[in-house]
């Protein structure tokens, strides 16, 4: 999601080029960029459309975000933001009730297996304070009450180029490759007040594992390991070659084969109704015990009421 | 790999393949036994937006008696996926009886036969893919260059719009972009153009560009035929078809709503051929002036030629020069022709400056010098891939290497004749340095010129003024088409035309006009203008721009509104019209207007004002009227609640004491 056209505007003095540094030693934008949303697309409403897959069905599948529970996902944000918002386009904002709702929603439909959520902003660690969904790692670039800074200007642009948390979380992954070892915990070690300039903040009690067996490249750039799984059909060879010789020749119909339904990570029909049986239970468990609690605070106020009529 | 870290098979089903497709392609019986010949096609994830495989088998079966066929196919390596897929070796696929309706007369006969299946791919015997380049040095020293990817599937119509409820034909491609082509299918589409551009088109300065489609911001026009269906009517399969293509392209074209979305149909003829269908062909036209266009345009438009940016022409197109050039764009034009099939074309056209990039001020240029890049290996599924340069008559000008073919105006290199590196260069070697021409109203390179600007300071009304000069010494008619979103509403009464200061109502006939409706509909304008030789004709008429809802501004509001471009089309007599088929079944009324040549103008895009809001006025309003309530409120409460009495005070105590 890109809100500004900044490579090609006619004010960049490098076209197609975006730099995070002054040396402009890494052009981020390549050659071979897409970008899914860009200009007026890019809205609060989009972006929590794209987390919870509530789609039309004409909105094609780079727009979509197809995860499922094996899915890890890395978010990432940036721009101008504040205690608990930031801002999108300069006109409206996400809360961070906002994004932590809309990552309940995606854990409910099953569509992340771990989120690893960052955000560069000013008081940015309260964005991540209101997350109560599991398997959330996340980490912010400054506390609350405290600003973002930027790292430096390129003075042939005229524009602070990258921000300081980000350019430091860059420089650390420039080191990383494909088949590091290196932990989420040793990214944390080396935050460094002198080098950034405000207080970066990690939570991890959504997250389930050890920050130091969580793997950098669990979230970037990950090598998809090639794993070769038993057949899951048995071709029978025919019994006897084909006759072509005798067109009369009856031959018994071959039986059709159903898909093969004992796979072990599918649910039975048996399964599932139970799973669903066992929600509807807790729900109406929930729902009577809240009724409950309603008609005591009624019967309470009632009493007072009536004690004070008295 | 300890057994237990593999991931199911059912998983890997679901997430490796995204669709599969089993079509018989055709049987030869053997008496009463047949050899079928089946396609698979598989498009897997993780290869990309178009990854896709397609796998021929032959398959000797028998049919049960049943409307579901069912068999099993058994895949060997398939060659181009990666190890990653080896697990899908085997699979099983299911074709409906739809896809075997041809086969229907041999039911009840048993046939017993054997599977034998071999993952070649399909090599394409009726697809066509050219290429060409043309460069064409402009008198104002930049360099006008139009790529060109032609892409003709032989054979092929378009999908008639009342098969849409019935299962497609499989698509096997080649050469033939398929991202595009499962687009085309899935909504019936029977001719699309699509232009991303970026800047203004100096017809004055540049003349008639090769692509004609150089509106600013992103244009899109297709012909779709009607169909009563009203899951898959017109206008449902124009919004799939503008969110499938802002997806491929990454353009916001899903913003191109039907705020902005009108049937031009005497501007944008069809180009190719409609087929003669049940039910007739419609147009749908949108623009969207405000696009940004970038390398994430150009990134999908590569990835949909067969040689990609590696070899051939399109390895010249270095995003890093092209976006920096004067003006650029690129175009997708997909068309029907009868007897031939459908054509896809690709075209990227950019103006360059040579004279900025060069250090002495001369207009010499290379491709390198231009491109930044030669082209060092032909494409080798290209039938033909040319460079046209166009060569000015007048200087003593020196082109590096030699051409393989020299006409009068162009000089012709065909890139598999030529040697690699292919960088061709051209050198004015008697200029020293480029003179800009100071000529500041040269001869005109077009037949008419436009202007269009929008007057008057005020926020709620203003005057649209357009002046069309004729630069030809005979009466010519050009076509005029406002297609204006409701952020601007023509006063239609106060229309008036002068040709050099007179009056003279009478040079316009306005053909079609349909009024927009506020917050859905925009306007069309239809007109038929007259212009006297060598005239300026100066077309005036009074505006008003409505006010917004609220939530209907942009982030940017004060930025104001761009407005699409007015456009054009000149009859000139005598042009060689177009060529045009008789196989189509556009109405007999309309036959004459094919015959335009489809010379467009575009004017340059408006930006309109529109009254804004004070955006923080909701929030002065709450706590405005906040503090109301709480003074007011506050007040009456304590009136109605407070107690007044009368508090007898101690006369002793409090009486005065008398003084002393």
């Amino acid at each position: 999601m890109l809100a500004d056209d900044a490579a090609c505007n006619s004010r960049n003095k490098f076209p197609g080029c975006v730099y995070p540094n002054a040396g402009r030693g890494i052009d981020l934008y390549g050659d071979n960029i897409e970008v899914d949303y860009r200009g007026y697309e890019v809205t609060v409403e989009n972006f929590i459309r794209v987390l919870t897959g509530r789609m039309e069905p004409s909105v094609p599948r780079s727009k979509r975000l197809l995860t499922d529970d094996r899915s890890n996902i890395f978010v990432y944000m940036t721009g101008h933001g504040g205690n608990e918002f930031l801002k999108f386009q300069d006109n409206e904002e996400i809360s961070a009730f906002d994004i932590a709702d809309a990552f309940e929603q995606m854990w409910q439909k099953k569509r992340y297996n771990e989120i690893f959520f960052m955000i560069d902003t000013c008081q940015a660690n309260t964005m991540y304070s209101k997350f109560y969904s599991p398997n959330i790692l996340a980490t912010g670039s400054s506390r609350i009450h405290e600003n973002s800074y930027s790292y430096e200007n390129d003075n042939d642009i005229g524009v602070a180029v990258i921000d300081s948390y980000t350019h430091h979380v860059l420089q650390f992954m420039e080191g990383i490759n494909k088949t590091s070892q290196a932990s989420m915990q040793e990214l944390f070690d080396t935050y460094d007040f002198d080098k950034i300039h405000s207080h970066p903040g990690v939570r991890s009690d959504l997250f389930g594992r050890d920050l130091k067996q969580a793997l950098i490249t669990d979230f970037f750039g990950g090598v998809s390991r090639a794993e070769v799984t038993p057949p899951l059909f048995h071709v029978e060879s025919p019994q006897s070659p084909p006759q072509f010789d005798d067109p009369h020749q009856e031959v018994p119909a071959e039986p059709v084969h159903p898909p093969d339904q004992t796979t072990p990570e599918l649910l039975t029909p048996y399964e599932l109704f139970v799973s669903q049986k066992q929600l509807s239970d807790r729900d109406a468990r929930r729902s009577l015990r809240a009724w409950l609690a309603i008609g005591i605070l009624v019967g309470l106020v009632g009493f007072v009421g009536s004690k004070r009529t008295r | 790999m300890p057994q237990s870290a593999l991931m199911p098979p059912s998983k890997w089903y679901s997430h490796l393949v995204l669709r599969e497709k089993v079509s018989i392609d055709d049987y030869t019986p053997y008496g009463t036994r047949a050899i079928f010949r089946c396609r698979v096609e598989l498009d897997f994830e993780g290869f990309g937006r178009d990854a896709s495989h397609i796998a021929n088998a032959n398959k000797y079966m028998k049919l049960p008696k049943t409307g579901l066929w069912q068999a099993r196919l058994e895949y060997p390596k398939l060659p181009g996926i990666a190890a990653k897929q080896a697990h899908r070796d085997q699979t099983q696929v299911i074709a409906t009886s739809k896809s075997l309706h041809t086969l229907q007369m041999h039911w009840g006969v048993p046939f017993y036969l054997f599977l034998s299946l071999y993952g070649s791919l399909v090599l394409g015997q009726n697809e066509e893919f050219h290429e060409e380049l043309t460069l064409r040095p402009l008198r104002d020293g930049r360099l006008a260059s139009r790529f060109s990817f032609t892409t003709l599937l032989q054979g092929a119509t378009p999908r008639d719009p009342e098969t849409l409820s019935m299962e497609d034909d499989a698509q096997h491609y080649t050469l033939f972009p398929l991202a595009l082509g499962q687009i085309l299918r899935e909504y019936a589409v029977t001719e699309m153009h699509l232009t991303l551009n970026a800047g203004r088109w100096s017809y004055d300065r540049w003349g008639y560009p090769d692509e004609h489609g150089v509106g600013t911001g992103a244009e899109l026009w297709a012909w779709m035929g009607d169909n009563n269906i009203t899951s898959h009517n017109i206008d449902q399969r124009w919004k799939g078809l503008r969110n499938a293509l802002a997806g491929l392209f990454c353009a916001s074209l899903g913003s191109l709503d039907d705020q902005r979305t009108t049937s031009p149909e005497l501007t944008f003829s069809p180009e190719g051929s409609l087929p003669r269908w049940r039910s007739s062909h419609q147009l749908r036209h949108g623009t969207l002036p405000s696009e940004n266009v970038c390398t994430e345009n150009l990134t999908p438009f590569l990835k949909l030629l067969p040689c990609k940016s590696l070899s051939g022409i399109a390895g010249l197109l270095n995003p890093h020069r092209l976006f920096d050039a004067d003006w650029h764009g690129l175009g997708v034009h997909v068309r029907y022709l009868h007897r031939k099939g459908v054509e896809v074309r690709l075209s990227f056209q950019a103006v360059t400056d040579p004279v900025r990039y060069s250090l002495t001020g001369k207009r010499d240029w290379s491709l390198r010098s231009v491109f930044d890049r030669t082209i060092d290996r032909t494409c080798p599924v290209a039938r033909s891939s040319e460079i046209r340069v166009a060569v000015p008559g007048e200087d003593s000008i020196t082109i590096t290497p030699d051409p393989s073919s020299l006409s009068p105006d162009y000089a012709t290199y065909r890139v598999s004749e030529t040697t690699k590196p292919l960088d061709i260069s051209m050198q004015w070697a008697e200029e020293a340095k480029f003179e800009y021409p100071h000529d500041i109203t040269p001869s005109p390179l077009t037949h008419i010129s436009v202007q269009r600007t929008l007057k008057g300071s005020s926020q709620s009304q203003g005057r649209l003024s357009v002046v069309i000069r004729n630069h030809l010494p005979i009466t010519i008619q050009t076509s005029y088409l406002e297609s204006m979103p409701w952020l601007l509403q023509f006063y239609l009464h106060s229309l008036k035309i002068y040709c050099d200061g007179a009056s003279r109502d009478d040079l316009i006939s306005i053909i079609s006009y349909i009024p927009p409706v506020p917050h859905s509909r925009p306007t069309l304008l239809q007109a038929l203008l007259t212009l006297p030789p060598r005239s300026t004709l100066h077309l005036t008429m009074d505006v008003i721009k409505p006010f917004l809802r609220y939530t209907e501004h942009p982030p940017d509001a004060q930025r104001g509104w761009e407005l699409p471009p007015a456009v054009f089309i000149p009859i000139i007599p005598g042009d060689k019209p177009l060529t045009h088929d008789k196989n189509t079944s556009l109405p007999a009324s309309r036959l004459d207007l094919l015959q335009l040549p489809p010379r467009k103008i575009y004017s340059p895009t408006l930006l309109v004002d529109l009254a804004t809001p004070d955006f923080s006025m909701p929030y002065n309003v709450i706590i405005m009227s906040c503090t109301l309530i709480a003074l007011i409120f506050g007040s009456v409460f304590n009136l109605l609640t407070r107690k007044f009495l009368l508090v007898r005070v101690n006369q002793d105590k409090v009486a005065p004491q008398p003084s002393s």
